[in-house]
């Protein structure tokens, strides 16, 4: 699968805002800047509007969305 | 009856602390605090400086912007994680130190959201009648608890010490904010994600050189759920009382890390090109109960509150307790 449209541009802009490039399928978003505690919030919800799928607090952690593809298994295993 | 905040003071310590100065021994960088914080530098009171001395100046200073005498205070609360003593609390010691009638002085420890607290508890007060002028006394000397080793590091760049007062009177005058509604939660499932464990029952009562003594704060929990919840506050107050986002001219709240600040304002669409929200951060850093206060006091000073102005103050912090006060400047 791939991500929504609405998801990558999130995670590019806030990417090329620390001055790095689109992340690829296997970089780490936490350092590239894409992600970082607070963006992760935003994410989230971004995710939950754009995939329909429900992320439970217990989730909401750097592990669970290191790099685009432990974003795309995450929503596999949890579409409903 | 409608009750208003018709004064406000703050008193700060003199010494200020740079990042530059805490990093090294936070094994952090000094951009990468002000990056993840948005704080530059924050204030710490000297050695032996008593949370209630800090909370006395604010308070005198509260009492003089509200034009009222010291003996005209009916009722004092003091809201404070860092009392200068475990007990009694440390409202009598303002009440001794500003010479105040032998008036009732409640301590309270509902942490961050210890202004919203106070202000219901002294909106009760006044609306039953059983108080005419209450004295509200926000205080924390945090420097002294923090533990500035590098496994403390992302929660001890946060805090500063810094006091705030307010008055909060049955009677209207200039300059004042009318208290409309205080909408406040908790939920105990997460006393562990956030506080100081000890000295207590339950972990002991040695009161330092322990690993329970030290500050506790689990990051990902607090920011998730500080942001929800402090969202999910504002809006329960805004539809309560039938209004909207765009009629909020000033956001004010708790002044706990400017990226939380920034997601609350985007999250509930409030813009900040206008200068709305209200934040002492880069400089006095987190000062826990204190800060809703001296932010709001530095609003009310700055003299750009216009009359029908409406105030959200949303608070988030320990137990979890978090919610969201609505004020209006009045005429």
């Amino acid at each position: 699968m791939s991500l929504p449209q609405a998801v990558l541009d999130f995670l590019n802009e806030n990417a090329q805002r620390e001055g790095n490039p689109a992340p690829g399928p296997n970089d780490d978003l936490f350092k590239d800047g894409a992600l970082d505690s607070f963006a992760l919030i935003d994410f989230v919800t971004l995710l939950e509007e754009h995939t329909g799928i429900k992320v439970p607090d217990k989730d909401v952690n750097p592990g669970n969305f290191q790099t685009l593809d432990a974003v795309e298994r995450y929503i596999e295993t949890h579409k409903g | 009856m409608p009750a208003f905040i018709i004064g406000s003071g703050t008193s700060i310590p003199d010494r200020v602390v740079s990042n530059e100065e805490i990093a090294p021994s936070l094994g952090l960088d000094p951009e990468q605090i002000f990056k993840s914080s948005g704080i530059l530098r924050r204030r710490w009171a000297e050695a032996g400086t008593t949370t209630s001395a800090l909370a006395s100046v604010a308070l005198q200073t509260a009492i003089t912007d509200a034009g009222v005498l010291p003996e005209e205070i009916d009722y004092l609360i003091f809201g404070t994680m860092t009392p200068d003593r475990l007990i009694p609390g440390s409202a009598p010691t303002v009440q001794r130190t500003l010479g105040l009638g032998q008036i009732p002085c409640l301590d309270i420890r509902q942490a961050c959201c210890n202004p919203l607290y106070a202000l219901q508890i002294a909106t009760a007060l006044i609306g039953s009648n059983l108080a005419s002028r209450v004295a509200i006394c926000l205080a924390e000397i945090q420097s002294a608890w923090l533990d500035m080793s590098p496994e403390s590091g992302t929660t001890s760049m946060l805090f500063g010490d810094g006091a705030s007062a307010l008055i909060v009177s049955g009677d209207t005058s200039s300059n004042s904010l009318e208290v409309i509604d205080i909408a406040l939660a908790t939920d105990g499932s997460y006393v562990d994600d956030l506080g100081v464990r000890g000295p207590g029952t339950e972990f002991g009562t040695a009161a330092s050189g322990n690993e329970n003594s030290k500050p506790r704060m689990v990051g990902q929990s607090v920011i998730l759920n500080a942001s929800r919840k402090i969202m999910a506050a504002c809006q329960d107050v805004l539809k309560r009382n039938s209004l909207q986002v765009a009629d909020i001219r000033w956001l004010v709240p708790h002044q706990a890390n400017a990226n939380l600040l920034a997601q609350i304002a985007r999250g509930l669409h409030f813009p900040v090109e206008n200068g709305g929200l209200i934040s002492v951060l880069e400089d006095l850093g987190n000062t826990s109960s204190a800060s809703m206060g001296i932010a709001l006091d530095s609003l009310r000073r700055s003299a750009r509150i216009s009359p029908g102005d409406y105030l959200l103050l949303p608070a988030f912090g320990a137990g979890f307790s978090w919610g969201a006060g609505l004020c209006r400047a009045t005429s």
